[in-house]
């Protein structure tokens, strides 16, 4: 019995070390947090419905994603690879992310024609897409639709997947959460480039790609 | 001279592409999409725009990876 248990009190601590971050920094940082609603293709990345109707992501689904997502990710150019967030929580990691990496970053609103319109002086012909919200950065995937560009997505469990790639199922409203959720993104990208050690982290913590909030006067 | 050059259909010529999720030719004025596969990057995927459009899974032939 006693070897039972210290074998499974051993396998946890590997499943633990499997993770890209720690489960503490996940779960503190709300990335497991969904929402009331789901759609019928988040529902496979959905762990449990709390009591009050709250669905809560697999962390473990969420960690294979973004390995996937880097892997995806680091296939393509850094210059070819474009990230959009339309909401103010995703500019910061978006920046950042694309500081680390070397991509083209659209924060803010997105002008219609960037992706399809060669006359525009914001005229861009990524190869990849990156979006923060499907909703939100509805433009945005259209426009790579239209054009034939694969598009990966942060999807929360009420996002809808139309045109969207690859997903990563991820909490995309909370500020911590998408800081984080990027963070990691970007550090697994530089080391599938082999920019860095398997074991090296970036030289700025999560929580510098966090949004600031800004007081009201 | 051009008599004896064997005559070619144009269907022959061109590979059509394939969708990886609904295993129908991708027509050339449809806009699918192409990617290698995400987790393994060895098999090109191809997407054609009805299968993008509702979300429909699509697997790769090497590794097993299902998507979106």
């Amino acid at each position: 019995m006693a070897e039972n248990a210290q074998n499974s009190v051993q396998e946890q601590q590997q499943q633990v070390i499997e993770l890209l971050a720690p489960l503490e920094l996940y779960l503190s940082a709300g990335v497991h947090i969904g929402t009331h609603i789901c759609t019928s293709y988040m529902k496979k990345f959905v762990y449990r419905v709390r009591p009050d109707g709250l669905y809560i992501l697999d962390i473990r689904k969420v960690d294979e994603r973004i390995r996937i997502a880097a892997k995806f990710l680091a296939q393509f150019p850094p210059d070819k690879i474009v990230a959009v967030s339309v909401r103010q929580y995703g500019w910061k990691p978006v920046q950042k992310f694309c500081h680390y990496v070397g991509c083209k970053y659209i924060t803010g609103r997105m002008l219609p024609g960037t992706f399809t319109n060669p006359m525009l002086d914001t005229y861009v012909e990524p190869e990849v897409v990156l979006v923060t919200d499907p909703r939100a950065d509805n433009q945005a995937i259209d426009e790579a639709a239209r054009m034939g560009i694969p598009v990966v997505a942060l999807a929360d469990t009420d996002n809808r997947v139309e045109n969207v790639d690859l997903v990563i199922p991820c909490n995309n409203k909370g500020r911590r959460s998408l800081a984080l959720i990027y963070w990691i993104l970007a550090r697994q990208v530089l080391r599938e480039r082999g920019q860095l050690a398997p074991d090296q982290d970036l030289p700025e913590p999560p929580e510098a790609f966090e949004m600031k909030l800004q007081r009201r006067a | 001279m051009a008599a004896t050059e064997p005559k070619i259909s144009i269907e022959e010529k061109t590979v059509v592409p394939i969708c990886s999720s609904c295993n129908r030719p991708i027509t050339p004025w449809e806009r699918g999409v192409a990617f290698r596969c995400p987790n393994c990057g060895e098999v090109i995927i191809w997407r054609c725009s009805k299968c993008r459009k509702m979300s429909v899974e699509y697997k790769c032939p090497k590794c097993g990876f299902v998507g979106p």
